[in-house]
């Protein structure tokens, strides 16, 4: 038996960014043109194959069916070989990561590209590595791409250099090099007792595991959570997080918009499914840690918005809040609340990657582009950087301001979570799941409760204060050049969002669905386990 | 319906900032189309049923929009709709020409929709959400002049205060379904009996009043409404006095069959009401700006509404209700009144106005009738309402002091009322001309006069034949509200002489006299006595700056932006973390016997620890010897592999760690020199011992946790793994006896592939970040050595400089170059075999690199390059291509990606000769691994021959190589 | 043997935390390869310790127990050039933000 194509797709959001990085490797910096063309064509496929593959998903899973594909890398049967796994949840978060993908490569095209040289590639590259992470099945291969989506941000970090960010870099870089180290021996432990790395297997294996064995798992588990929130940010781990964000330039801050989700889907994926089991120790553990710990991370965040002084700090303490939120939502739940969180968690994201490119058009003051460059290390190495004044495609529109104005209070409303968007929606549903959970409801999710509101309130007041400042306040500024390829990603992304909202029904109940594959665990087993390699196992003649 | 005001209000925006009239137009015809339609609704309405239109938006939540038509919201949304239209006449010719009016006719617009979603709406939580929308809108037209300063701030505020409020209910209303099981309206309000008997009835009812408060400005959230007062006049009397401040009236009406009756309600609400009332009015009457004083009227008036809502008789509803509409109709034409008389004197000071009468006899008739019916006047609407309030706060509900003072503070308020009216009428219409005008008054263009007209015709009919006009309506909303409780009512002007008249008449005199007494002192007044003190406004700034520095603090204690801490933090947690399972578990070690100790194995660990020790102990100020003992350390692990039967690991270890180590001394050259730090009295201050001391207790617990982790581990037996199938498949299905290198190239080659990647973005980001190196200015001058070499060569005028560099080196240039070819066929043997033995793409990569870096030593970056082409970016972007093509060409044959295939080859002279695409992808992995090594190395080795330059902005000179 | 390299593997670790607790951006360095030598063994340890067993197997069916758990040593390769490539990148951001912030402190400043 041979693969149609559908299912070859599985692998392709790895690997087109992949070939599109190395092919850009091949040609020096001065093609430029070149260089914008593939990584566009890279990133629109990349959203058109994980819209396919949404729809695949959301067609398959029915009447009792497991919703999960599995794609053997290799050709290798599992728990053996790298399986790919693509569900509700892992084609959701490919579709987000796309979406994000494209817009912030737009945006980046107006002028930030070129602070720096191999822009393009590192930025597939990251691609790449998000979408890996979220693709694979396996803990080892998890490592991997964490390790390649985080070189790449490293990369994107530091594109532009400059002291901000070499400075937050160093810390960035340092926190996670050790994070990885956590990571490595969080894996190392649990192969150490249970034999394996494959996760369906390790979800089978891990209820067996018994008697002093037990703590062993548990500790390499713990290790290899504290790697996951560190990604997410959590409180007290998560201080580097807003500072980071800051220093980075715009388009690069808004890709990092979905960071430190992905240590919320590890946390989510990993936990759900190798802790989910009902039977045993593995029945309550580590819940309430995610529920406490997330409440503080709520609680910080909501007093560092207060605090900080610059719209990209309150951006990074937004990122906060919303990890914290889904964080603290997740252990709450215990699954019960998963489509409210998920819902949230695509809003969020999408939301707080506006806000970052928004910030820009708004804080932007004539001459301050932050645009270096340095001498070449190899012959073939010039970017043609420049100060981006002359030839601007842009035209200054009369209604910048009002257009800038009009984004900028969409992103304050649906961060803060107000009607009519979808930041709002995304809140009631969590509420209310909350309030569903069972009739006697518990004094940690009111506080739960008055936390979110409180928060949203806190990001209501920053950003109005600062919005009030920038947007209302007279000043003699001239007004700033909005191109298209700026406005263009914003715009899509609050569409996005405004959609959301319109269809808020069909996108609820994908979510819902989302968060029953998650709890399928006997499902996702099975399809793993039994997915058959093609033909008769390896090519031999 | 609902939707008309939204296309409305885009269609304004979309005008251009001069098209007035036409978007005068479009909000106008809006305004009445909505009109007429829901009047043309009425009839179904007025017996009594209740029209229903469902739209599915998210019913997984129980939250889909719900138009809901029934008497109350008949007579809301005709409030909202026809007092819109007149205001949308009225603001066409107040707003001054230069205004770019299409915006605000588009947030008019907007607003005007979210208000009737609100009342129209058939869902709780719908409610909660066009409330939010009204906060919203309200905010942008209170900030509509956003150039001055007060409007900004009062937008603010009042967006913070009402939007509060709003979540507040969101969240009491979000209970309440929780208590009725539903968020559908009608459901709720059938649900009563349960509602009271939750647990939860108190905090949601308390919830709900908060919103409720904030909206309609009662005590203590009444401070947002006079500031408020910067917007634009048209949007005052929309606004504040007709629609949105009655919002909360409305939830509060709305819901009073599910929520109200009980003691918590009425004495709260009462309070609240009663409270707001008096204090309401008594700062209305100290004010001097004339909307200042209309705003606290208007506060004082909801608080009448809300006082008669806590009494929760049938006929306090239904004063209520009349009332609200009264209110909204005479207060709405006062403003736009206050309106004209701002817009043609200039000022709004009731201290400079003065009789104004003969120069706009019919604003001032107008006005005088309205703010006649505001005092309660009767053959006016103001009077029946009051008279009804007046009879309700007479009957006793519980003999309490509040129920027993009630008629007399009723009064007292009603006098208030009575007293700010007749000085309003008296100081601005009447008296001698005024002085210090900004411009000369003259009566107002009728279209402006029109909406007031309308308005007082109004109170005027109601007042006469109340029973004609708004009996009906009001009926059917009573109806709607109370069901078959709806008691029976007379609205006629005359009862007899009841106590209600009497009290009236009381307040009459009262406040006359009041007035004739004060009315000098008045103007005198500066700021309100009594409650002038707290002013709202300073609190709330106060407030939010308390939070505001408050937040800073707490996040100056809660979080850091230092690195030591974060790690710090990091590891204690991890060390917990790890921790607890055993404290549940407790801790074993396996039952296994381990392998036997050999004592040369414990020897060299002797050593390794000393090296990791010593680094540690070294790395601040001996960096070289610091480095020479981590790679002492480094060693030991690869001979450690080694013994334990790892030869490929000690092989890849041995030649990254002389990598690294040659990386990290190149890198050695830009740090700065460190002198010791002599701490003040010759001793380190106990904050860094104490810090040392922590540090150094956290590493030990790292170490020990380590240590008891593997050791636990290698004591217990291994399990069944998945290598077994590795083992057995490695060389009949994958073609290879190295298992190790099969895993890697094969059965797990995307970690491979994901592997080299890093590498290469690493590569990437290592030299982008060097062309921007700037070496810190005491490490740009050439080493030492160098520079006495370079004296030597100057000293010499047969010699050029360099030339002792080159000669000193000459010998062992010589051997290196020998060497060069031969560690290439070394690193090409390594990488053929690898797939059979020890090896692989790997470690030859490296090798390879290394015989690059020998060069560079020994012959000087320029000298090489300009030798051997070497552009190590096209090798790692070839080395990724091939790779992929490896894994791409299995999906030729319809398998998946990166299967592999082999076979042996018999060849001629070698023999059997394995050939497997496995071999490929590892190729791929040898270009990638050389590239990338040779970029970091050659990038940090470049930096030595770069002229440091001070502008990095400046675009690239000619290129720095030969 | 199993007690002598879980405390080498200890020392290793001990060391280098310490060493990335301090705060010069060369110690930190030094410190995270120490500590990513000690996971390298760790993981390695995970596979069970085997001394004198064949690397290479034969022709024939194999049987697992004659070897070295492959797995781990799989693992630890990988693991073995990603942490190189993170120490070369430290190190060079350790260069970068020593000529940028004139200190080599890990938070760019010398305030202790």
């Amino acid at each position: 038996m041979t693969l149609s194509w559908t299912h070859h797709l599985i692998v392709a959001p790895v690997l087109l960014p992949l070939i599109g990085a190395a092919l850009m490797l091949l040609f020096n910096e001065r093609r430029r043109l070149l260089k914008n063309v593939i990584a566009l064509s890279t990133a629109s496929a990349l959203l058109v194959i994980a819209i396919l593959l949404l729809r695949g998903a959301a067609s398959a899973g029915f009447a009792g069916e497991p919703a999960t594909t599995a794609y053997l890398i290799g050709n290798w049967p599992a728990p053996f070989g790298i399986v790919l796994v693509i569900d509700w949840l892992s084609a959701l978060m490919l579709v987000l990561t796309a979406l994000l993908g494209l817009t912030s490569l737009i945006y980046s095209l107006a002028r930030w590209d070129r602070a720096g040289p191999r822009f393009h590639a590192l930025f597939l590259l990251q691609l790449m590595g998000l979408n890996g992470a979220f693709l694979t099945g396996d803990l080892f291969n998890l490592f991997v791409f964490f390790e390649v989506l985080l070189a790449a941000s490293y990369g994107l970090l530091l594109h532009g250099s400059g002291p901000v960010r070499v400075k937050a870099g160093l810390h960035y870089v340092s926190i996670n090099i050790a994070t990885s180290l956590l990571f490595l021996i969080g894996a190392a432990l649990i192969y150490g007792v249970t034999g394996t790395l494959n996760m369906a297997d390790l979800a089978t294996r891990i209820p067996l595991v018994t008697g002093s064995d037990l703590a062993l798992l548990q500790g390499g588990m713990a290790i290899l959570g504290i790697a996951f929130l560190v990604k997410a940010g959590m409180w007290p781990l998560g201080f580097w997080l807003p500072r980071t964000y800051a220093a980075a330039v715009p388009p690069v801050a808004a890709i990092f918009a979905i960071l430190s989700k992905v240590g919320i889907y590890a946390v989510l994926r990993v936990y759900l499914l190798l802790l989910g089991g009902d039977e045993g120790w593995t029945a309550s553990s580590g819940e309430e840690w995610l529920l406490f710990g997330g409440m503080a991370t709520i609680a910080f965040g909501a007093i560092g918005v207060l605090a900080v002084r610059t719209l990209s700090h309150v951006a990074g303490y937004c990122v906060i809040i919303s990890s914290g939120t889904l964080l603290a939502t997740i252990g709450a739940g215990e699954g019960a609340v998963l489509a409210g969180a998920l819902f949230y968690l695509v809003s969020s994201t999408l939301a707080v990657s506006a806000f970052y490119l928004l910030i820009e058009l708004v804080e932007r003051r004539e001459g301050d582009t932050a645009l270096q460059t340095g001498g070449a290390v190899f012959d073939d190495e010039y970017t043609i950087a420049r100060g981006d004044q002359e030839d601007e495609i842009g035209i200054v529109i009369p209604a910048t301001i009002a257009i800038v104005g009009g984004g900028f209070a969409f992103c304050a409303l649906l961060i803060a979570g107000l009607p009519p968007l979808s930041g709002f929606i995304a809140k009631f549903a969590i509420i209310d799941g909350l309030l569903g959970l069972d009739d006697g409801v518990a004094t940690p999710i009111w506080w739960l409760i008055g936390l979110i509101v409180v928060s949203g309130m806190a990001t209501l007041i920053a950003t109005t204060r600062a919005g009030i400042d920038l947007i209302w306040t007279p000043s003699d500024k001239p007004q700033p050049v909005l191109r298209m390829a700026e406005a263009l990603p914003v715009g899509i992304l609050l569409a996005v969002c405004l959609g959301l909202m319109v269809f808020a029904g069909p996108t609820m109940r994908y979510m819902e669905r989302a968060g029953q594959s998650l709890t399928d665990r006997q499902g996702y087993i099975r399809s793993v386990l039994s997915a058959p390699p093609a033909g008769a196992g390896s090519m031999q003649p | 319906m609902l939707s008309l005001p939204f296309l409305g209000s885009l269609l304004a925006a979309l005008l251009p900032s001069r098209a007035r009239d036409a978007a005068g137009l479009v909000a106008g015809g809006v305004a009445l189309v909505g009109t007429i339609l829901l009047i043309s609704l009425y009839p179904s309405v007025a017996n009594g049923l209740v029209l229903r239109g469902e739209i599915q938006w998210l019913p997984s939540l129980g939250l889909n929009l719900i138009v809901r038509l029934d008497g109350l919201s008949w007579i809301f949304a005709f409030l909202v709709l026809a007092i819109g239209f007149l205001v949308v006449v009225y603001a066409r010719y107040y707003m001054a020409t230069e205004d770019p009016v299409p915006r605000f006719f588009s947030f008019l617009l907007a607003f005007m929709g979210a208000m009737l979603g609100l009342v129209l709406s058939g869902n709780i939580v719908q409610i909660a959400f066009f409330w939010e929308l009204t906060s919203l809108f309200s905010f942008l037209l209170i900030g509509y002049w956003h150039h001055n300063e007060t409007a900004r701030s009062a937008a603010r505020m009042a967006l913070i205060v009402t939007a509060a409020g709003g979540l507040c209910l969101l969240i009491g209303l979000l209970l309440l379904g929780k208590m009725a099981g539903s968020y559908d309206l009608d459901a709720v309000l059938a649900a009563t009996d349960r509602i009271h008997a939750s647990p939860l009835y108190a905090p949601a009812l308390f919830l709900i009043l908060i919103g409720a408060c904030t909206k309609s400005a009662q005590f203590p959230f009444h401070f947002w409404l006079p500031h408020a007062m910067a917007a634009p006049t048209p949007v005052s009397a929309y606004l504040h006095s007709a629609t949105m401040v009655k919002a909360g009236i409305f939830v509060l009406i709305r819901l009073s069959p599910a929520i109200a009756g009980t003691d918590l309600w009425h004495f709260s609400v009462t309070s609240v009401g009663l409270v707001t009332l008096i204090a309401g009015a008594w700062a209305a009457i100290f004010q001097q700006d004339l909307k200042g004083m209309l705003a606290y009227s208007t506060i004082s008036h909801l608080g009448l509404i809300v006082l008669l809502l806590g009494l929760g008789s049938p006929l306090a509803t239904v004063a209520a209700i009349f009332h609200t509409v009264n209110h909204a109709t005479f207060k709405a034409s006062l403003f736009m009144a206050v309106g004209i008389i701002d817009h043609e004197t200039g000022t709004r000071d009731l201290r400079r106005l003065s009789g104004l009468y003969r120069f706009m006899p019919i604003t001032a008739t107008l006005a005088m009738v309205a703010a006649a019916a505001m005092a309660g006047v009767p053959l006016l609407n103001g009077f029946l309402s009051k008279e009804m309030f007046l009879a309700e706060a007479l009957g006793d509900y519980s003999d309490t002091a509040l129920d027993q003072a009630m008629p007399y503070l009723a009064t007292l308020g009603l006098a208030f009322s009575v007293l700010y009216s007749v000085r309003f009428i008296h100081q601005s219409f009447f008296g001698p001309p005024p002085t210090d005008l900004p411009h000369q008054p003259k009566e107002a263009p009728p279209w402006m006069r029109l909406p007031i007209e309308v308005l007082v015709l109004a109170c005027l009919l109601v007042g006469i034949f109340p029973a004609a006009t708004i009996g009906p309506f009001l009926a059917s909303a009573v109806r709607s509200v109370l069901g078959d409780a709806t008691p029976a009512y007379s609205l006629a002007i005359w009862h007899g002489f009841t106590t209600p008249l009497l009290l009236s008449f009381a307040a009459f005199f009262l406040g006359a006299a009041g007035y004739m007494l004060l009315r000098d002192r008045l103007n005198a007044v500066p700021v309100t006595p009594v409650i002038g003190r707290l002013k709202g406004r300073r609190m709330f700034e106060t407030v939010l700056s308390i939070v505001i520095t408050g937040a800073r603090r707490l996040e100056g204690v809660l979080g850091t932006q230092r690195l030591q801490p974060q790690l710090r933090v990091m590891v204690v947690i991890v060390c917990l973390a790890g921790l607890l399972p055993f404290l549940r578990y407790g801790y074993m070690p396996g039952k296994e016997i381990g392998t036997v100790l050999d004592p040369g194995f414990g020897v060299i660990w002797i050593v390794a620890g000393a090296c990791a020790l010593g680094a540690a102990w070294q790395a601040k100020y001996h960096r070289l010897a610091a480095l020479i003992l981590m790679a002492g350390a480094g060693l030991v692990s690869c001979i450690s592999f080694v013994w334990l039967s790892a030869p490929d690991l000690a092989l890849t270890q041995l030649l990254v760690e002389s990598v690294t180590t040659v990386l990290l001394l190149l890198g050695l050259r830009w740090l700065p020199k460190r002198i010791e730090e002599i701490w003040p009295e010759e001793r380190t201050p106990w904050k860094v011992r104490l810090r040392r001391a922590t540090d150094l207790s956290i590493a030990l617990a790292a170490g020990l946790g380590m240590t008891l982790l593997a050791y636990a581990v290698m004591t217990r037996p291994l399990p069944e793994t998945i290598s077994r199938f590795f083992v057995e498949h490695a060389y009949p299905d994958a073609g290879g006896r190295n298992v190790v290198n099969v895993i890697l190239v094969d059965f797990r080659a995307f970690d491979t592939l994901g592997e080299i990647t890093v590498l290469a973005i690493v590569a990437l980001t290592v030299f982008s970040l060097l062309r921007r190196f700037r070496p810190a200015q005491e490490s740009v001058l050439s080493p030492e050595q160098q520079r006495f070499q370079d004296a030597f060569d100057e000293a010499r005028e047969d010699r050029k400089v360099g030339d002792t560099l080159a000669d000193y080196l000459f010998v062992p240039r010589v051997i290196m170059e020998w060497v060069f070819p031969v560690i290439i066929v070394l690193a090409l043997y390594l990488l053929i075999r690898g797939h059979d033995l020890p090896g692989g793409g790997f470690a030859a990569g490296v090798t390879m690199s290394i015989a690059l870096t020998l060069q560079y030593m020994a012959s000087g970056t320029r000298s090489v390059e300009a030798r051997l082409r070497v552009q190590p970016v096209h090798w790692m972007g070839l080395g990724l291509v091939i790779a992929i093509a490896t894994g791409l060409g299995a999906l030729l044959f319809g398998y998946p990606f990166l299967s592999s295939w082999f076979r042996y080859l018999d060849l001629p002279v070698f023999g059997k000769v394995p050939l497997a695409t496995a071999l490929l992808f590892d190729l791929g992995v040898f270009l990638l691994v050389v590239g990338a090594t040779a970029v970091i190395l050659i990038a940090i080795a470049h930096q030595s021959i770069r002229t440091p330059r001070e502008l990095p902005a400046r675009p690239d000179p000619e290129p720095e190589q030969a | 043997m199993e007690i002598v390299l879980s405390l080498g593997i200890g020392i290793l670790t001990g060391s280098g935390v310490w060493l990335i607790l301090r705060p010069r951006t060369f110690q930190v360095i030094v410190g995270l390869s120490l500590v990513s030598y000690a996971v390298n063994l760790f993981i390695y340890a995970m596979g069970r310790l085997k001394v004198d067993a064949p690397p290479i197997v034969g022709s024939g069916l194999a049987d697992p127990a004659d070897y070295v758990d492959p797995v781990p040593q799989a693992l630890v390769l990988t693991a073995i050039v990603i942490s190189f490539a993170m120490t070369a990148l430290l190190l060079v951001m350790l260069l970068a933000s020593r000529g940028l912030t004139g200190t080599d402190h890990v938070d760019g400043d010398d305030g202790e």
